[in-house]
């Protein structure tokens, strides 16, 4: 049997697993549209003006949100709304009841499978008077309330305020627990994936290669500017499928990009004012890093087994690989056999890992100073692609080892991971590039949740 | 949809579950490959048998591909453009090819071409008899509008002949080894290698009982693993009204059953045929059969059909027995393809088994049917009317409609649309068929087995 089908079952009850998606508008926020769905099911019962609001589940910041917004449009529709503090649902209901809500609903919001998600009920608190002390219920109204849209960058953002940094008192690291949304859905598929600081305003941007295009996104997923790559001249070595290498260079802001599609890359720089990407040179080899630079396998999907470093000295690998990591001074390089070689500083003799997907990346997540190991699956075909994080501690393989947190991503090929600054703080967030079945591509962004 | 998301959805697809590889399909190795087809195949225009069109296919490509869904991708050409409305800029990999594939399309429509693929190009100015290169384009000017063109360009009788100069995915060594072309426009195939054995039947199943072999190409069984195709290589009946009499048509529509055809006489997979455009292209169910016309005086004609088709032969020597039964002495005449293309084009025939392989796109399938029908004629009335129709569903319906309208006037009898069995061992994967209903034999590649990554886990 194989592996895949030992751990699926353990997988599905993670986070963040292939989204079912009820809501297709992706020009409104998540909140907002979840509000929107809501407040027409709550209007649908019929609820009964005062409407109580109570909800649990998530953050602070994310049931805040959800509640101003909720109550908003329920005031525009005559409902009357308050939002309830309560320390159980139990409880809401004779908070409810005292402040002299005639409705109350209760919302318990998740943020999971890349959708969030709000699921309660709503009743009438209004109890008859010859009841006497039994706290009786009318008729109506009641309904179950059960929505769910698509998650966003806000939401995640929102779901991951607030998250305790606490450090364990082992002095190892963090808990790591990943929310997930996507972030950006692309017509073409991804040829290569960037993060950094482009702007030069302390928090990181994203740069996506595609076969004829770059393209550069804010960190809630907003086109900042795009470049198409027509003017270079075509490659006489062409993959099939979108490869390249794509790197924010150190020192001014620089995006060095080179589609496998054309003969020579672009070194290029983000004018946000013109929301331009601006040519200022061309590359002689393939940026790997900042300044980390090798060569394509003519053809493959696959760079050669010689990297140079920023300060000229060569690195010669056991094998050609597909993807590369840099995070100083360690260094990782995944094979196309699935193997791996991690390097804890240059001249060191690399370990040797097993079962690492070309979707790896180094990145300190936890914010504890030291990167993890991201890799997603090396199966070629798995369902679902999963992205598992290891602590890098000490020597040795890290992946022998439990993961610090695994969970499946949405359908499609994990085929690039990097992470990023996008919000300024010491935690690393993650941005996976997929390859969706219907052939385009999409970035799915994974950032701290709340515990 | 873009150029490659057809390739890429079909990885994505296609790919094995268990098998390791970072998750990026592996390049190198090679794939031995039997089929019953000819050891070489010839000019684009006459290698036009689903089996014949694939293994042109691996030598050389037309300037496009469609996808299943109806878009198309750049294969040889780099680019395909409208710079105007009626203007399709073809972009290909460097002059030579573009001199090289003008000469071919001019000939194709010239006289000498005797072909029917020559309706492709009726939408260009001059029928496509001056298509002239600029550099490495092609600039082809519409005489009217036609938003058909650049699917029709991606048929494989309008690729260029195999040459150096025209790069297709795999190179040959020699011996039916088929190397990997690292310079082809769409990216080098996945294996290094493709090991091409021509055999016949029996030996097509002595190869694979034997484990030989990882693909056959023309067999009636396919593995589950095989992908199925359009069918849409589509043989007519074609008759010279001017030599037969006017209740032909009812005397074949009473005595031959087209099921049976498909089921007793050619090799699958097969459908018949009932209306002038295969199944695929034109659902709609089968008219009742007429009854037997009443007997006329005895006639001796003669059947012509492809000497290098068995399929052929069978339906040639079945339409011989039906036909036997209305009155008619049916001589059989085989021929070389050429040869009975040739009679096609200077009409000297009674009776022909006329066979060609109809692009994915019903439009374009109805001008290489007219044109096959001896009906050249209509294709500059039928064509701007439909062309003119910018919605490509109501084109659609309009060829649809137009078809059955133009049924009864065309001396072609359809009879049976046939695709490519395949079958691949399970260690072959990316095997996927285009729209055309052939199979892309450079997106195959070897299926790493499990536990090939050391210490791989799920």
């Amino acid at each position: 049997m194989s592996r895949a089908w030992v751990v699926a079952p353990l997988l599905l009850s993670l986070t963040a697993h292939a989204a079912p998606r009820s809501s297709t508008d992706e020009t409104v926020s998540a909140v907002q549209r979840l509000s929107r769905e809501l407040a027409s099911d709550v209007r649908a019962l019929p609820a009964e003006a005062p409407v109580a609001l109570y909800f649990s589940g998530g953050s602070a910041e994310l049931r805040r949100a959800v509640g101003s917004v909720l109550a908003a449009r329920l005031a525009a529709e005559g409902l009357a709304p308050s939002v309830v503090d309560a320390p159980s649902a139990e409880a809401a209901e004779s908070v409810a009841r005292a402040q002299g809500a005639r409705t109350l609903v209760r919302l318990t919001l998740e943020v999971e499978a890349g959708a969030l998600r709000a699921r309660g009920d709503a009743l009438g608190t209004w109890v008859n008077f010859w009841s006497g002390r039994a706290l009786t219920r009318p008729a109506r109204p009641s309904g179950a309330l059960v929505e769910s849209v698509d998650a966003d960058a806000e939401v995640l953002a929102l779901a991951s305020v607030g998250t305790p940094t606490t450090t364990p008192p082992t002095g190892g690291p963090r808990g790591v627990r990943l929310l997930g949304a996507t972030l950006v859905r692309l017509e073409q598929p991804v040829a290569a994936l960037a993060a950094g600081d482009l702007d030069g305003d302390g928090r990181d941007e994203v740069a996506v290669l595609t076969e004829d295009t770059v393209s550069v996104f804010a960190a809630d997923g907003q086109l900042l500017a795009r470049r198409e790559l027509g003017s270079l001249p075509f490659s006489n070595a062409t993959t099939r499928e979108p490869f390249g290498a794509l790197a924010v260079l150190s020192g001014p802001p620089r995006l060095a990009a080179w589609s496998t599609r054309r003969a020579q890359g672009e070194v290029l720089v983000l004018d946000k004012g013109r929301s331009t990407l601006r040519a200022v040179g061309t590359l002689d080899s393939a940026p790997l890093g900042p300044v980390e630079r090798g060569g394509f396998v003519p053809g493959q999907t696959a760079f050669q087994a010689e990297v140079r470093l920023g300060d000229g000295r060569p690195v010669t690998l056991l094998a050609p690989f597909t993807t590369s990591s840099f995070a100083p001074p360690r260094m990782l390089f995944v094979h196309a056999d699935g193997t791996g070689s991690l390097y804890s500083r240059v001249g060191a003799t690399p370990t040797r890992l097993g079962g690492l997907g070309a979707g790896s990346a180094l990145g300190d997540l936890d914010g504890d100073g030291t990167p993890e190991l991201l890799t997603t699956s090396a199966l070629l075909q798995p369902s679902p692609d999963v992205l598992r994080v290891h602590a890098l501690n000490g020597g040795g393989d890290p992946t022998v080892h439990e993961p610090l947190w695994q969970g499946p991503l949405p359908t499609g090929r994990a085929l690039f991971v990097v992470t990023a600054n996008l919000d300024g703080d010491e935690r690393r967030e993650v941005i996976v590039g997929l390859l969706k079945p219907d052939g385009t591509g999409e970035l799915f962004l994974l950032r701290q949740g709340a515990p | 949809m873009t150029s490659r998301r057809i390739a890429l959805a079909s990885l994505v697809l296609l790919g094995s579950a268990s098998a390791l590889g970072a998750g990026r399909t592996r390049y190198g190795g090679e794939v031995r490959v039997a089929h019953a087809g000819p050891p070489e195949v010839g000019e684009p225009a006459l290698a036009d048998t689903p089996l014949e069109a694939t293994l042109l296919g691996l030598l050389s490509r037309p300037v496009c591909g469609v996808t299943p869904e109806g878009e198309i991708h750049p294969a040889l050409a780099r680019e395909l453009s409208r710079p105007t409305p009626q203007v399709t800029r073809v972009t290909l990999p460097n002059a030579a090819t573009a001199t090289a594939l003008a000469r071919a399309w001019t000939r194709l429509s010239s006289t000498d071409g005797a072909s029917p693929y020559r309706a492709l190009l009726y939408p260009l100015r001059g029928e496509g008899r001056q298509v002239t290169a600029s550099g490495a384009s092609l600039e082809l000017a519409l005489s009217f509008p036609w938003p058909d063109l650049e699917r029709a360009l991606c048929h494989p009788a309008l690729a260029a002949p195999v040459a150096s100069s025209t790069p297709g995915p795999f190179l040959s060594a020699g011996r039916g080894a088929l190397d990997a072309q690292l310079g082809w426009p769409r990216g080098r195939p996945y294996l290094d290698r493709l090991l091409l054995t021509a055999t016949d039947e029996r030996g097509l199943a002595r190869l694979w009982s034997t484990r030989q072999v990882q693909v056959e190409l023309g067999v009636g069984s396919e593995t589950d693993n095989a992908p199925a195709g359009a069918l849409l290589y589509a043989t007519y009946l074609a008759f010279s009204p001017r030599r037969l009499p006017t209740d032909f048509r009812q005397a074949v529509e009473s005595s031959i059953d087209r099921e049976d055809l498909t089921r007793l006489f050619v090799h699958g997979p097969a459908v018949p045929m009932p209306h002038l455009l295969p199944p695929a292209l034109m659902p709609q169910p089968p008219k009742p059969r007429p009854a037997a016309p009443a007997s006329g005086p005895a006639r001796t004609v003669t059947l012509v059909y492809d000497a290098a088709l068995d399929d052929q032969r069978a339906v040639a020597e079945r339409i011989q027995v039906k036909l036997h039964e209305r009155g008619y002495t049916v001589a059989l005449e085989p021929l070389a393809r050429s040869a009975l293309r040739a009679r096609w084009a200077k009409g000297d025939f009674e009776l022909m088994l006329h066979a060609v392989l109809l692009p994915p796109v019903p439009g374009p399938a109805l001008a290489v049917v007219l044109d096959a029908g001896g009906r050249k004629d209509l294709l500059g009335v039928e064509l701007p009317a439909i062309g003119a129709l910018s919605d490509a569903a109501a084109r659609d319906a309009r060829v649809r409609e137009r078809a059955l309208a133009l049924a009864a006037s065309l001396p072609l009898l359809p009879l049976y649309a046939q695709g490519l069995g395949l079958r691949a061992m399970p260690e072959v994967g990316g095997l996927v068929m285009d729209a055309q209903g052939l199979p892309m034999l450079d997106g195959a590649f070897l299926l790493p087995t499990e536990g090939a990554g050391t210490g791989g886990r799920p």
